[in-house]
């Protein structure tokens, strides 16, 4: 798994200070995509070590740390978050293209599915198909609405 | 054939000479005097001139003079020598009639201004246009007094070379504009004791709520009268507390629903309260005709109960009662809360407000009070927080922080932290700087520290004016104790320090090489600081604002043929434009490893395109306390329509009310929110380069 490069968001996952990883090798080719460069297999590697790394150098300041994408590798995605967690206080959240949960939600407190629909819209447009879930006690709760205020 | 000759007019332009003009200049001051000059006098005066190519007006005319006089024809040297003295007071008032012409036509005041442009006046008019014009005789009158002490104390080279320095923009005299000395926290506890007549007012000591209220308001005219820049009450929440505790008892702030006006109007105390707040907010910003149609720059602070107990732990009001912490708490969250949502409903510049808060441990020791912190910030309201791991210093301005010499509390005094401020600031323009060491291959900061040294031998001749015009009672402020002028500080301001850092190839991000360019620096001006210091003499190092001096060094500089990056020098440590740092970057470049040696301070002015949650700034809080940033504002752009005057805190294309697309931002695009289009031409620019945080 390779990642293209991180940002301190705000927008992404609500109430939390987060650091999301964009990874690149993305499936879903999604008309209107805003990232077409995360197409392509380019970037440096997404390890333990590459994760250890952004851990130290952020890991104090951020609430969250969020896989962009991965949907080329969910287990990937999966093992790494079980990474975070072991090695943080941190919550763990991914930006899926899929249209389903993962079957391993428990290892996520927040998971956005649905593939971008240009006609659609993205989180903020009430007639998104897009939805964020937050992890309360095991349980997917939508929490999506949080984007319409 | 002899070669043309050229003269330089006033104007700079080149003209032919022409022997007839001179002629018929010395044909007039004969008949001035009832005389007549002959064929031949003319030839004698005229053969005692040294004309050569490029020869200036002026030089002519003194030769002419000299001429007259050395032919003793005196009486006619002294008439030519009061028709040019007369042609030299013409020309000053047509400089300013064409200054004032060109005022009239610019697009805003602040463009308009030649001088120390100023964004914090709305609109121009008759009244900032009598501001304008004596400006430049200020800076003249400023110079001068400088030089003259300079001369005495340190010799006429040093002089000199300060006056190369200033005309040559390695260094910049701020607010050369004024004469009085530039910004002041005071306390207020002479005017408690005894009112405004030891500063030349006429009005007794407050006594009740309304005479509080009334009276600060004339209090903080009086006062900014007599300073160039900002005027800062650090006490004026707890004194008003005060006074309403001895109207309405120490648990008003539990009945604040009580009916306590029995007019036909039946205002609750909360209301009562919050009446006084619109009387002293609304008159607080207005225009001041001391000012030159200015409103005063007025500041206020807030404090944690850890920064309240260090700070006032040992006050006493003139009756021997102690400040409460509870009901302080209370009122300092009503104000915030009330100037809020008063500022949804007006553009209202002042106070701008810092919030004081205690860290420990990677977080605030006062949690109720960060918490409360972030829920301001989350309502959208802008203010400044200050951080500190230890009460003893404490921010009263919009930019400046200052070292807190003194804890104690006196009955005449009132408690001795709040009393402080910056006599003058004399700015180092670091960018040239470091380029001229470069291109004349001299040792890296050498030159640097050359300048640095002179500044500090100016702010001392600065210091002994100002001690001069005390001695002649020129200073009320001072001999009433409102502030004391051993505890002001002498600023030495950094401009251009992210431009030096791009000119060395260093990468403007967090790394070594950086950090030990920004130490190098700050470090050496601290070491002047601490050498020139005296009993008497305290030195400050801040990152200035560089509301307009950013605009001008930039231009100066690059027509001077120097590298410059940008059209007005950053007044952070990061580039304002840009998009690859993250905020959490931005913080830890305004933290502990790159602020520990500017003592005067600078803000992290975080410019956000939407609010975050309270949550979210509740985790920058620790953030900032884990990385030593002491001094931040989150600054999202509010929206005015232009059309139907709605105004709202978010960052909007189109007016949410009457979906108007004429709308404007009001923005801190220095210490104080203000519509962008009241900033100067070249100030706008830089606010529409800038970069609103990623989301």
């Amino acid at each position: 798994m390779k990642y293209y490069n991180f940002d301190i968001v705000f927008q992404e996952i609500p109430d939390e200070v987060t650091l999301a990883v964009n990874i690149t090798n993305c499936p879903h080719h999604c008309p209107g995509c805003h990232s077409p460069h995360l197409h392509n297999d380019i970037g440096m590697a997404l390890d333990e070590q590459e994760i250890d790394k952004l851990l130290k150098q952020y890991g104090r300041q951020i609430t969250c740390f969020c896989f962009m994408g991965g949907d080329a590798n969910p287990q990937g995605v999966e093992q790494l978050a079980a990474y975070v967690r072991q090695k943080s206080r941190l919550k763990v959240a991914w930006y899926s293209g899929n249209a389903q949960l993962p079957q391993n939600f428990s290892k996520f407190d927040y998971v956005k599915v649905g593939p971008y629909q240009e006609n659609k819209g993205g989180l903020k447009s009430h007639d998104t198909n897009q939805r964020l879930y937050r992890n309360l006690n095991g349980k997917p709760v939508d929490i999506t609405s949080r984007f319409w205020k | 054939m002899m070669d043309q000759l050229y003269i330089i007019k006033r104007n700079g332009k080149r003209e032919p000479f022409s022997a007839d003009k001179i002629k018929n200049a010395i044909s007039k001051a004969f008949l001035s005097v009832g005389s007549f000059a002959t064929q031949e006098v003319l030839i004698d005066v005229m053969s005692r001139l040294k004309i050569r190519d490029g020869i200036s007006v002026e030089e002519i005319q003194n030769q002419v003079e000299v001429a007259l006089m050395a032919e003793r024809y005196y009486e006619v040297a002294k008439s030519y020598i009061l028709y040019r003295q007369r042609h030299y007071e013409d020309r000053e008032v047509k400089e300013k009639l064409d200054f004032l012409i060109n005022y009239c036509n610019a697009s805003n005041a602040a463009t308009g201004s030649k001088y120390d442009a100023n964004a914090n006046v709305e609109k121009k008019n008759i009244a900032t246009l009598i501001g304008e014009l004596p400006k430049s005789n200020f800076i003249r009158l400023n110079r001068r007094m400088l030089c003259d002490k300079i001369k005495d104390l340190y010799g006429k080279e040093l002089a000199d070379r300060y006056m190369y320095l200033l005309n040559h923009h390695f260094i910049y005299k701020n607010d050369e504009t004024s004469i009085a000395n530039y910004c002041a926290s005071i306390t207020m506890y002479p005017w408690l004791l005894a009112g405004t007549k030891s500063i030349g007012g006429n009005a007794s000591a407050p006594t009740n709520l309304k005479s509080y209220c009334g009276g600060f308001v004339n209090m903080v005219f009086m006062v900014s009268s007599m300073l160039s820049g900002a005027c800062a009450t650090p006490e004026f929440l707890m004194y008003m507390d005060y006074f309403i505790r001895k109207e309405y008892g120490d648990d008003y702030y539990q009945n604040a629903d009580k009916i306590v006006d029995l007019s036909l109007k039946q205002r609750s105390i909360d209301k009562v309260i919050t009446d006084y707040f619109e009387q002293v907010v609304y008159s607080i910003n207005q225009p001041t005709g001391a000012r030159n149609f200015q409103s005063v720059f007025w500041n206020v602070a807030y404090y944690d109960r850890y920064y309240f107990e260090s700070l006032f732990g040992e006050f006493r009001f003139p009756d021997a009662t102690k400040p409460i912490w509870e009901s302080l708490s209370w009122l300092q969250k009503r104000f915030m809360r009330w100037f809020n949502a008063e500022r949804t409903r007006a553009v209202l510049t002042f106070p701008v407000e810092t919030m004081a808060l205690l860290s420990k441990d990677g977080d605030m020791m006062d949690t109720e009070y960060a918490d409360f912190t972030a829920e301001m910030y989350a309502a959208g309201h802008s203010f400044f927080t200050y951080v500190s791991d230890n009460a003893d210093s404490l921010s009263s301005c919009c930019r400046l922080r200052n070292e807190i010499t003194d804890n104690g509390f006196s009955y005449t005094l009132g408690a001795g932290g709040v009393s402080t401020g910056s006599k003058s600031v004399l700015t180092i323009n670091i960018n040239r700087c470091i380029q001229y060491e470069h291109k004349n291959n001299l040792p890296h900061l050498q030159f640097v520290g050359e300048v640095i040294d002179l500044m500090h031998k100016v702010q001392n001749a600065y210091n002994e004016n100002l001690k001069y015009l005390q001695t002649k009672g020129m200073l009320p402020l001072f001999d009433a104790g409102y502030i004391a002028i051993n505890r002001q500080y002498l600023t030495i301001g950094v401009n251009g320090l992210v431009e030096a850092a791009e000119y060395m190839g260093i990468p403007i991000n967090d790394n070594e090489r950086y950090q030990h360019f920004v130490e190098d620096i700050l470090g050496l001006i601290e070491k002047y600081n601490h050498q020139y210091r005296t009993k008497e003499l305290m030195f400050n190092c801040e990152m200035i604002p560089a509301e307009n001096v950013g605009v001008k060094h930039a231009k100066w500089d690059r027509e001077d043929g120097y590298v410059v990056p940008r059209d007005c020098y950053n007044s952070y440590f990061y580039r304002v434009e840009d998009e690859s740092l993250n905020l959490i970057d931005k913080f830890r470049l305004h933290g502990s490893r790159y602020i520990s040696h500017l003592t005067g301070g600078s803000a992290l002015h975080a410019n956000l395109e939407e609010h975050l949650s309270q949550s979210q700034y509740r985790q920058l809080l620790r953030v900032a306390a884990q990385e030593g940033c002491n001094y931040f504002t989150f600054n999202i752009p509010n929206t005015v329509c232009n059309d139907c005057g709605h105004i709202d805190k978010r960052y909007l294309h189109e007016c949410p009310e009457c979906h108007s697309k004429n709308v404007d931002y009001l923005t801190r695009v220095i210490g104080y929110m203000k519509r962008v289009s009241s900033f100067s031409q070249a100030r706008q620019e830089e606010a529409k380069r800038r970069y609103y945080g990623t989301m």
